[in-house]
């Protein structure tokens, strides 16, 4: 078998070639080969059920003692040990109809969800959002992230930067909607939480009440099980609620989300370090069989330049935001320099502002364009009016009576790439200069404070300080332990936390059940197989991303109060109609080559389809060329392209765009629909030199038959 | 016109659509495609008793086909040694526009693979040396197939026997 190439499909063709070659001759033999060809390709199309592995297992088994001839105990035998070794896709293609590898043609993967860590069905609540149901979209993306408002708000959305939208013009506003939806079910009280499995007793305990271990919580409560969580602070939410400041994320978005996680009767012990307050032994005495660490990255790295640690206003951005957070509203001081490129320390400067510094600026070593922080963060500081010092590196802080009074900095220039792919600075040499500040808060990144976890025997940590897991089930190499979250991936994101949560609860879950745990991680699942949005290609060309409305800049310089505004909803419902529902096109660009290179009539122009190389897309092109033969859809392998005949006209849309619309021509006798005029004309342009038809009746195709044999019938003699 | 002929001897069918039947056994078809058809024609009264003539419909394999002229794709070709008109799935996209065009509705759709079919004379078994398939089957031996010098001349005979019997 090649490498790379899945499982699934791979045996659909051998198993389809086989029988096409008539190897297989005995009839029964044949059968039971045709019914496991016929129950294979219902798993790579996604019609297969529960009930498909266990029958096609029995029927390879059957083949195998019970064939006629070698053949066919050869096939049963090779059935049987292809179905055994490659279990867990077979079992993964029924489960998520999903197929990672997109072999399976039908079960191709959207690249947003895939690119989600959490693996959302994102193309699925997109067009929920579009049909105004906000609530079922909540409930769709709650079977894979329980925190849709949190990642609405503050997900860094890497599955916007696959969006094949973006190659047309600008990817979908993903996080945006699922921002707008989740604000709408919650305000409408319909942001409900699934059924519970009945209670089965099992005491599972969570450390840590961030995103990776709420996450965890939620999914395993919802499996009947009884969680605990141990919290060092005050309040749920961790990172979300002590790192991410409130101008991004409202304290009440969190509560809300975590009071849903608290209604399937997790319970919370908040104030309670572990290994300080409560040690395992403690917590195994009281019955817990399984644990999860969740702890999160709370520690900063230093900066190891002299002063660092003499002034007490060199702060660093991890403690500074969970202090503010805790409501400590004190300003750092009045001139604050922070070190860093990255989104914590876009957070650290904009909360800067926002406590009343008069000069903010952020110090980055490198250029604008190496910032790991998102873009629009960095736009929105600006707006702000924090300044920005790039290519510079500060190698000293300098103070005078115990405060802190300049910071000493160097130039930098770009040297060759480093490991990272970014070129790396190198100070130049006799560039020092130094401003005045009265504050420092380094955010060059964080690590996992490992204080109470120091005595938890069995654990692997790395040398980045992260403990290793098995990347899928996220269990260590302690036996009932399992962890995910920054502790794991070292300081990441939100998502990404929510993502190890979810294999974990299902990994905890598979360790009470006794069942293997996975090999390889888990596959997104394909939730379900929406209907298209119909939209004219006129539309779907016009309609633009919206721009999120944001607060006023001199609100912002002086309250914590949400700065993005939200969607309106027509934009949101418009927004979700810009989708290209790439769950269901596949891009694979058989209707373009059918079009032009095949019949000639060249009406796609959809450059987006071309990964490498987009070429132009406008979708209008095809009302003006195409002539609605219908072999582009008859030619497409996923049923996106589709030609239909309905009130008079015969419309050809992809994913739910309508290309191409005509008014029908219709069959003399019989009236059936025989297509449009520009389709007629195509043909007899054609036929022009073979010379006239027999007649100019406009007929169908049974009725020409009919004519012709009628016609013959009579020109025969009497029968006699 | 190809050099072969495929003629119905409509006096001895019955109607009984073997020929179709096997026809699309041996083409594979779902529902939906019939590449011969016996269309019924009545029945009508004729000397007070009803009569009915079965009429067998393939395709002519026209000697210029509207359909080869029509397919954009080069699917639809004249067999060169024998004129046979055939399509090649290799090269059909399923734009229909030879469905369109032959005035006898001879190429039809099959819908599962999204292609036209149409009647080749089951060239494969004729380059076998046997005859097409409906021939073979042909319950009354109604349908006769050959080289056009082959095909029995009963028609002729019938109408010489009918005109001897007036007298």
């Amino acid at each position: 078998m090649d490498k790379g190439t899945c499982p699934v499909a791979n045996n659909v063709r051998a198993l389809a070639g086989l029988l096409a070659e008539g190897r297989i001759p005995v009839a029964r033999s044949r059968q039971w080969a045709e019914d496991i060809l016929r129950l294979m390709k219902d798993v790579g199309s996604g019609r297969g059920g529960r009930e498909h592995f266990p029958a096609m297992e029995a029927l390879a088994k059957r083949l195998q003692w019970e064939g006629e001839n070698k053949a066919c105990v050869d096939l049963g035998k090779k059935l049987s040990s292809e179905l055994q070794t490659h279990r867990e896709v077979f079992l993964s293609h029924l489960e998520t109809r999903n197929c990672p590898l997109g072999d399976c043609i039908e079960l191709s993967p959207a690249p947003c969800q895939m690119a989600c860590p959490a693996g959302i069905d994102v193309s699925g609540y997109v067009a929920l959002i579009g049909q105004g149901q906000d609530s079922e979209a909540i409930d769709l993306i709650r079977k894979d992230n329980p925190f849709p408002w949190v990642c609405g708000l503050v997900c860094t959305h890497p599955c916007e930067f696959m969006c094949v939208r973006g190659r047309i013009d600008k990817p979908i506003a993903i996080k945006d909607l699922k921002g707008f939806a989740a604000e709408r079910a919650m305000s409408e009280g319909r942001y409900n939480n699934p059924e519970k499995a009945p209670d089965n007793g099992r005491k599972v305990c969570i450390i840590g009440a961030g995103p990776a271990g709420l996450t965890a919580a939620y999914y395993l409560a919802l499996k009947g099980y009884r969680i605990t969580i141990i919290e060092s602070l005050p309040m749920a939410g961790g990172m979300m609620m002590v790192g991410i400041p409130r101008y991004r994320l409202p304290r009440e978005v969190i509560d809300r989300e975590v009071a849903m996680i608290e209604d399937l009767g997790v319970e919370f012990r908040y104030n309670t370090r572990f290994g300080k307050e409560v040690t395992i032994e403690e917590l195994r005495d009281e019955g817990f069989k399984a644990f999860f660490v969740a702890i999160g990255a709370h520690a900063s790295f230093k900066m190891r330049v002299p002063g660092e640690d003499h002034f007490a206003q060199v702060l660093d951005a991890i403690h500074f935001l969970r202090r503010v957070a805790l409501g400590d509203h004190h300003t750092p001081g009045k001139k604050v320099a922070v070190i860093g490129g990255g989104n914590v320390a876009m957070d650290a400067a904009r909360t800067c502002i926002r406590l009343g510094c008069e000069e903010v600026a952020v110090v980055y070593r490198r250029s604008r364009n190496d910032m790991p922080a998102n873009p629009e963060e960095v736009e929105q500081a600006e707006e702000e009016k924090i300044r920005f010092s790039f290519l510079t590196v500060p190698v000293a802080i300098e103070g005078e009576n115990g405060r802190v009074s300049a910071l000493h900095c160097l130039r930098t220039e770009l040297g060759p790439e480093d490991e990272s792919g970014r070129r790396r600075p190198v100070p130049v040499e006799g560039s020092d200069f130094s401003f005045d500040v009265d504050a420092v808060i380094p955010a060059i990144g964080q690590t996992v404070d490992k204080a109470g976890l120091e005595h938890l025997g069995g654990l692997e940590w790395s040398r980045r300080n992260t403990i290793n897991v098995d990347r899928a089930s996220m269990a260590t190499t302690a036996d009932g332990l399992f962890a995910a979250g920054d502790i794991v991936t070292g300081p990441a994101t939100v998502v990404e936390a929510i993502g190890g949560g979810k294999r974990a609860a299902e990994a905890i879950d598979r360790y009470f059940e006794e069942i293997p745990q996975p090999k390889m991680p888990s596959v997104p699942a394909r939730r379900q197989r929406l209907e298209c949005l119909e939209v004219p290609a006129s539309i779907k060309m016009v309609l633009n991303r919206p721009a999120m409305q944001t607060l006023g800049d001199d609100r912002r310089r002086v309250t914590f109060q949400q700065v993005e505004l939200g969607l309106s909803e027509q934009s949101a419902r418009e927004e979700a109609k810009r989708c290209l529902r790439c769950d269901i096109c596949v891009r694979c660009g058989t209707c373009v080559d059918v079009c032009r290179n095949k019949m000639g009539v060249d009406a796609l122009q959809m450059g987006y389809l071309n990964f490498d190389n987009p070429g132009h897309t406008d979708f209008r092109i095809a009302a003006e060329r195409c002539i609605l033969c219908g072999a582009c859809a008859a030619n497409c392998p996923t049923d996106a392209m589709r030609i239909e005949d309905r009130d008079g006209e015969r419309v050809l849309s992809i994913c739910g765009t309508i290309l191409n619309h005509l008014d029908l021509e219709y069959c003399q006798i019989c009236g059936a629909p025989l297509g449009p005029a520009r389709y007629h004309d195509f043909i007899r342009k054609k036929t022009e030199e073979t010379g006239l038809t027999t007649g100019d009746k406009h007929l169908c195709m049974t009725c020409a038959r009919k004519a012709a044999a009628k016609a013959h019938g009579e020109t025969m003699p009497p029968i006699a | 016109m190809s050099k072969y002929y495929l003629f119905q001897d409509a006096k001895n069918c019955i109607g009984c659509h073997s020929c179709e039947v096997v026809c699309k056994s041996n083409k594979d078809l779902p529902l939906g495609p019939r590449i011969c058809q016996i269309l019924t024609i009545g029945p009508r009264i004729v000397d007070n008793v009803p009569k009915a003539a079965y009429v067998f419909m393939p395709c002519f394999h026209c000697e210029d086909p509207w359909c080869v002229a029509a397919c954009p794709t080069g699917a639809m070709q004249k067999r060169a040694k024998d004129g046979i008109v055939f399509v090649d799935h290799d090269l059909c996209v399923g734009c229909k526009t030879c469905m369109s065009a032959c005035p006898w509705g001879a190429p039809q759709w099959n819908p599962e693979i999204g292609k036209v079919v149409k009647c080749d004379y089951c060239k494969d078994r004729i380059d076998e040396g046997l005859k097409p398939a409906c021939v073979t089957i042909c319950t009354t031996h109604c349908l006769h197939f050959g080289t056009t010098d082959e095909i029995p001349p009963l028609r002729r005979e019938r109408y010489a026997k009918a005109m001897a019997s007036l007298e």
